[in-house]
């Protein structure tokens, strides 16, 4: 599914250039869930947007479901981002004029989706992240561990081949934490391939491997089964 | 993306800020509508000019002035009253003459019960009051029996009637003009007009005036065509004929209308582009408001913007998105200065008497101006939008 070889990823801060990737090398399989770990400033967030085509290596190869994304331009990637990509954020990212429904219908708006077909698949995906009695509320009318669901339906509406998540239980409680997370789990059974970013390692339990990130570099790759 | 989400879109986040909005807009809406209004205002008045000196009943005024070798020749030329009865039976038999008109008249001393008020006696033929489009106010018209017979009577003006009269109905009351008595039988209404003065008008039948002046002149003759198309030819037609009958070369002459209308126009035409160049001015203005406007809401939704484009919105379709919200700002801006400003200059219009024209061109050549005000001040703060870094963009606080 994912195919990444030797990608580096440097910044330029003022005069000096930062290396942020050093050479990463990384396979992750259709269905897998997958979790990467490091300690802030390991490069983390940095490898998850350039897996989520937010961002570009500066070198290296990245292949999705065998697509060169290396070569490809913005507005393909674009076009990925839409199709195969589905983002969970920390801090939810929902936009706050628009109810949960219209939020679940964004992706989908891209997408070139007619009005009658977007409102039945963001009810559905609602439906199955538990929301269907909050379709009209606003972002501020929701808790947070709703708007993370609100999120997740977001993510997942489009059928995308990879659902990628930056910390998504890093604004939350615990006990909700753990209610996202068996979400995510619920997901993953269905075959969803899932790639998560977290430093709490009670998250990475859920996952069936997790990548340890350091410097730029992954140390360790660990195989864990739930 | 369809083009009706894009508006749906627009829409809604303009309604987010309504105030913002709506204070944007109103630089639009001045803009549009001192636009639209001078325009309107500066062809009404230009059409209203032009019939001024045409006369708005196809009329072409002939004039006689003969050139000075022929008062030489002719020592005589300018006492000779310039048309006789037999120039306008001439006249009339000219293709495409509908009727002449001939008047002529001098200041006199009007006099009633031992009052006297100096006034402008007019002498006047049928055609004059038909082509001058004469209403009475009081009493009866002059009619057909009077000019025929030659009968004693006259309508006058309402100020004449003020100033004789001091108001009071003056219809069947016996007036002299000089010595001889004539019965006014109707009080003409004034013209309303801002440009109309008062004056002391006696309209009498040419025929009453040959029998109690004895003068057989004619000073003045007006024809007026049935196609106002052929009006420069005709005009040359009948000068022409009176110049052959009265065996002079140039004497007869009709005033250059074409030339003198085109003037006209090009005085107003002048006019209206320097006074809505500067209601153009408060246009741009607007359109930098428009600009200023969008920027701010580009920064303030830098967030929306990353997440759209983490979510698939590719950078042409953040841009659409930005420029369809900045059009469809200016577009209603535009149409509500349209109305406004269609408004003022038909109110305009109504208390100066002249015709207001807000065309269709201009309506929609409004509209297709606003929009581009629209496409031109928001396509900076839309590429700016449409450029940001998503990463970036979802940090930002």
């Amino acid at each position: 599914m994912i195919q990444l070889s030797s990608i580096c990823k440097s910044y330029q801060m003022g005069m000096e250039e930062v290396e942020v990737l050093k050479g990463i090398d990384l396979s992750i399989e259709k269905g897998e869930f997958t979790a990467i770990m490091g300690p802030s400033g390991s490069g983390k967030t940095t490898l998850m947007n350039i897996i989520g085509c937010l961002d570009r290596p500066t070198s290296g190869e990245y292949f999705l479901k065998g697509m060169p994304l290396s070569q490809y331009n913005e507005k393909d990637l674009a076009h990925v981002r839409n199709k195969s990509i589905g983002f969970v954020f920390q801090q939810f990212q929902l936009l706050p004029r628009l109810n949960a429904l219209k939020n679940v219908e964004l992706p989908m708006i891209y997408a070139g989706l007619r009005k009658k077909e977007r409102e039945e698949k963001a009810k559905e995906a609602l439906e199955k992240v538990g929301l269907s009695d909050r379709l009209y509320h606003l972002p501020s009318e929701l808790s947070g561990g709703q708007k993370q669901r609100v999120a997740i339906a977001r993510a997942i509406v489009n059928q995308p081949d990879l659902i990628l998540a930056d910390e998504p239980t890093g604004a939350l409680d615990t006990k909700t934490s753990i209610q996202i997370m068996e979400l995510f789990s619920m997901l993953h059974k269905e075959g969803a391939t899932i790639v998560t970013i977290t430093h709490d390692s009670e998250v990475a339990t859920y996952a069936n491997r997790t990548v340890f990130v350091r410097d730029g570099c992954i140390v360790k790759s660990k195989e864990g089964e739930i | 993306m369809s083009f009706f989400d894009n508006i749906k879109m627009a829409l809604s986040s303009l309604n987010a800020h309504k105030m913002r909005s709506i204070l944007t807009m109103l630089g639009i809406i001045i803009g549009v509508g001192s636009v639209i209004a001078i325009v309107a205002i500066g062809q009404g008045g230009e059409a209203m000019l032009k019939s001024m000196f045409v006369g708005s009943n196809n009329t072409v005024e002939i004039f006689y002035s003969p050139p000075e070798e022929e008062m030489e020749a002719n020592s005589s030329s300018m006492l000779n009253s310039p048309f006789t009865e037999a120039d306008i039976r001439a006249l009339e038999s000219v293709p495409n003459v509908k009727q002449v008109v001939a008047s002529s008249g001098e200041f006199g001393s009007v006099s009633y019960r031992g009052k006297s008020v100096d006034s402008y006696i007019s002498a006047i033929n049928q055609a004059y009051i038909e082509v001058n489009n004469f209403k009475v106010e009081q009493g009866r018209n002059l009619l057909a029996s009077d000019f025929l017979g030659g009968r004693r009577t006259a309508v006058v003006s309402s100020t004449f009637q003020e100033e004789l009269f001091d108001g009071e109905d003056p219809v069947g009351k016996i007036i002299y003009i000089g010595v001889q008595p004539i019965e006014i039988v109707g009080v003409l209404k004034e013209e309303t007009s801002f440009f109309s003065m008062g004056s002391n008008d006696v309209y009498i039948p040419l025929n009453t005036w040959r029998n109690i002046t004895g003068k057989n002149e004619i000073s003045q003759i007006t024809i007026q065509v049935k196609n106002a198309d052929a009006i420069e030819k005709t005009g040359k037609n009948a000068t022409n004929l009176l110049n052959s009958i009265h065996n002079t070369e140039d004497s007869y002459q009709v005033m250059n209308m074409e030339e003198m209308v085109k003037g006209v126009s090009q005085v107003t035409r002048i006019m209206t582009i320097i006074i809505g160049s500067i209601a153009g001015v408060s246009l741009l203005v607007g359109g930098i408001g428009v600009m200023n406007i969008m920027l701010v809401s580009v920064t303030e939704r830098t967030r929306e913007i990353g997440v759209r484009m983490s979510l698939g919105a590719t950078r042409g379709q953040i841009l659409i998105q930005f420029l369809v919200e900045s059009v469809t700002m200016t577009f209603i801006g535009g149409a509500i200065g349209i109305f406004l400003g269609a408004g003022t200059a038909a109110i305009i219009a109504y208390f100066a008497h002249w015709p207001s024209l807000v065309s269709w061109p201009v309506i929609i050549g409004g509209m297709l101006f606003s929009m581009i005000i629209g496409v031109i001040f928001g396509i900076l703060p839309a590429n700016k939008a449409s450029r940001l870094n998503p990463v970036e963009s979802m940090r930002y606080e």
